[in-house]
């Protein structure tokens, strides 16, 4: 239920509650005052009646009209003044009166004096109040449709621009979001809240990619450490010849440990925009180089790489170029079978690698998560290797996908025509 | 050879020592931006190892100081990853060479070597390991007096064993040294075994004695044994 929609049903609710209560006490004042009048005027008859009958010893001759009724009895008790409501007959119907009876003491005797006044105006009243009350609430109703339909989705607009632009909102991008002030103090309160929240929020994250940044910087003067003092405790002959898997193993590790902070350093210099892509690259160059490059290590597992290009120059940072062609090729070898193929081709501006491989398909979703290694992997990468290529993909604006077929993996990229 | 080592950390400043100096050079070091600028105002050496992060300054105005003064030292950087853009940078500055941390003594001892060749004026361009002789301007090898036909890979693998002779050189060490840091092939020495071999052959059937060691399966020696 729309915020307004509530509130309009619970205002309304109560407005035409208080309006009928309203309307009943207006009601029954007007009633009460009104009666009061009839009653005092009740009063005057009976005075003058009584002041003429002092004064002359008889009553004063009756004339009935359709507004008032008098009549004279002879009773034997005496009368207390009495007035009351109820239906009397005037000369052409009945009708709901207020009636006044008295005494005037008359020798031995008591002479009754009745005197009527219909209530007409009164009932009159009521169905008018009625009427206005109704009227009024079709009117609320009313004028709370046609604000809704008019005013609301205006006055809401602040609201629905804040919204759609926290929507499109992504932290690591590090925008800028500016929040226009309006003339409503809610909204105002909610955009300055959601601007300083997103403040808090990039200074958090910023802190976490320094920390990132800082902590793979570190790394890299013990493992320099490490691995040169590996290198001179080597020399002792007598201590390797006892020791040789321990050191092996040691060597290892500072080898994994040292690509995964280049890998780390350069995924926070790609989220940090520190790349900037305005070199011309002859990507076509690029391959043969690295295919070039790549060709002893294949040869070493028998592993065919045939290159099929045609000519492209983009426009890019040939570093990046560089590893978005090492990081592949160098898995198309590492996961190939012994005596496995590998293919390169460039047409126009799509780049396909594919590869044989002992690896099953790849789930779209693992593909380019970091730190993510295939089950069947034996030989480990630090998983980094597909999350770079598809950041440089990202920063570059040229896109990259995946599929399996016939038993190879294919990776596409597809350069942005610039 | 007379070589400066400026690093801040002192343990890896003194591998780096012990490792260049049984090689028969002549090390100094120092370990401050000012002793480092002291050291070059009064003295010429044939190479500079220059560490970019120093507690009291910069590396990299350290050699804008010496291009400045059009003094002609070698010099290599030792940098992390991050610290410049690329290797292309460091060498725009000025520097000779460029190795990212963490490296391998044998690896900075060859380049070491290659930037002292270069600079070389008087024109010794020649390694020498008993019968085996490189020219390493023309890349040409000869073996007792008779050309010797090598891959790139093998001559520069060759290059590395003659300059690093004697010393114990992982498997490790020697795979990306050959292949670069892009070549993550884990614990797959296949290709590297392959080299060796071929190596090997072509120096034993050149008339060659074998100087090329295993060493229980964590490396290598060059050496004469």
């Amino acid at each position: 239920m729309k915020l307004f929609t509530k509130y309009n049903r619970l205002t309304l609710i109560a407005t035409i509650s208080v309006f009928i209560i309203g309307s009943c006490t207006f009601y029954f004042v007007l009633k009460y005052i009104l009666i009061n009048e009839m009653d005092e005027s009740l009063y005057n008859e009976k005075q003058e009646i009584t002041s003429f009958y002092s004064s002359h010893h008889t009553l004063p001759d009756i004339i009935n009209t359709n507004e008032q009724k008098t009549t004279y009895n002879v009773a034997i008790a005496a009368i207390p003044l009495k007035v009351y409501n109820t239906d009397v007959h005037y000369l052409r119907s009945d009708e709901w009166s207020r009636k006044m009876e008295f005494g005037i003491p008359s020798g031995g005797q008591t002479i009754k004096v009745t005197i009527s006044k219909p209530l007409e105006e009164t009932e009159d009243l009521l169905q008018i109040i009625i009427i206005v009350t109704i009227c009024m609430i079709g009117l609320i109703l009313l004028t709370g449709f046609l604000i809704n339909r008019a005013v609301i989705n205006r006055l809401w607009r602040p609201f629905h621009n804040t919204i759609s632009k926290i929507r499109g909102y992504k932290v690591e991008e590090m925008q800028e979001i500016t929040l226009e002030p309006t003339s409503i103090d809610e909204f105002n309160l909610l955009n300055r809240n959601i601007d300083e929240m997103i403040k808090r929020v990039q200074k958090d994250f910023q802190t976490l990619r320094e920390f990132t940044s800082y902590a793979a910087h570190e790394m890299q003067t013990p493992l320099a450490v490490i691995r040169t003092r590996l290198d001179m405790i080597i020399q002792d002959e007598q201590l390797l010849k006892n020791n040789a898997s321990q050191f092996a193993d040691i060597e290892n590790s500072v080898r994994k440990l040292s690509r995964l902070y280049q890998s780390l350093l350069l995924l926070t210099k790609l989220e940090n925009h520190q790349f900037v892509l305005n070199e011309d690259v002859p990507i076509t160059d690029l391959i043969r180089k690295k295919a070039e490059e790549y060709k002893e290590l294949a040869l070493a597992k028998g592993i065919k790489i045939n290159v099929n290009v045609e000519t492209l120059t983009i426009t890019s940072h040939t570093y990046l170029a560089d590893i978005i062609i090492g990081n592949l090729l160098s898995n198309a070898i590492r996961y190939n079978i012994p005596n496995g193929e590998i293919d390169i081709t460039l047409y126009g501006d799509t780049l396909t690698i594919s590869n044989t491989s002992e690896l099953a398909e790849i789930k779209q979703e693992n593909l380019f998560k970091r730190f993510y290694r295939h089950a069947d992997v034996k030989e480990d990468g630090n998983g980094l290797g597909l999350a770079i290529v598809k950041r440089i993909c990202d920063a570059a604006g040229c896109s990259i996908s995946y599929h399996y077929a016939d038993a190879k993996h294919f990776f596409t990229i597809v350069f942005s025509s610039i | 050879m007379k070589i400066l080592i400026v690093e801040d950390e002192p343990s890896l400043n003194r591998s780096m020592v012990e490792y260049l100096s049984s090689q028969d050079h002549l090390c100094e070091t120092v370990m401050t931006y000012h002793d480092a600028l002291d050291k070059l105002e009064v003295y010429q050496y044939d190479c500079i190892v220059l560490d970019i992060t120093l507690p009291d300054g910069n590396g990299i105005d350290l050699l804008q100081y010496l291009r400045k003064e059009n003094k002609l030292d070698g010099v290599i950087i030792i940098s992390a990853r991050d610290q410049l853009d690329d290797k292309l940078t460091g060498l725009r500055l000025g520097a000779d060479d460029y190795l990212t941390k963490p490296f391998h003594l044998a690896e900075l001892s060859v380049r070491i070597s290659a930037i002292v060749r270069r600079k070389n004026v008087l024109g010794n361009n020649q390694l020498q390991f008993e019968e085996i002789l490189i020219d390493t301007d023309s890349g040409n090898v000869v073996v007792n007096g008779a050309p010797l036909v090598l891959t790139r890979t093998e001559y520069k693998f060759l290059v590395y064993l003659i300059i690093n002779k004697n010393r114990v050189l992982s498997k490790n060490a020697i795979a990306e040294y050959l292949w670069g840091d892009n070549m993550d092939m884990a614990d797959n020495y296949d290709f590297l075994y392959a080299h060796i071999k071929n190596l090997r052959k072509k120096l034993l059937s050149a008339g060659a004695a074998d100087y090329i060691h295993s060493i229980y399966g964590m490396g290598y020696k060059f050496s004469l044994r």
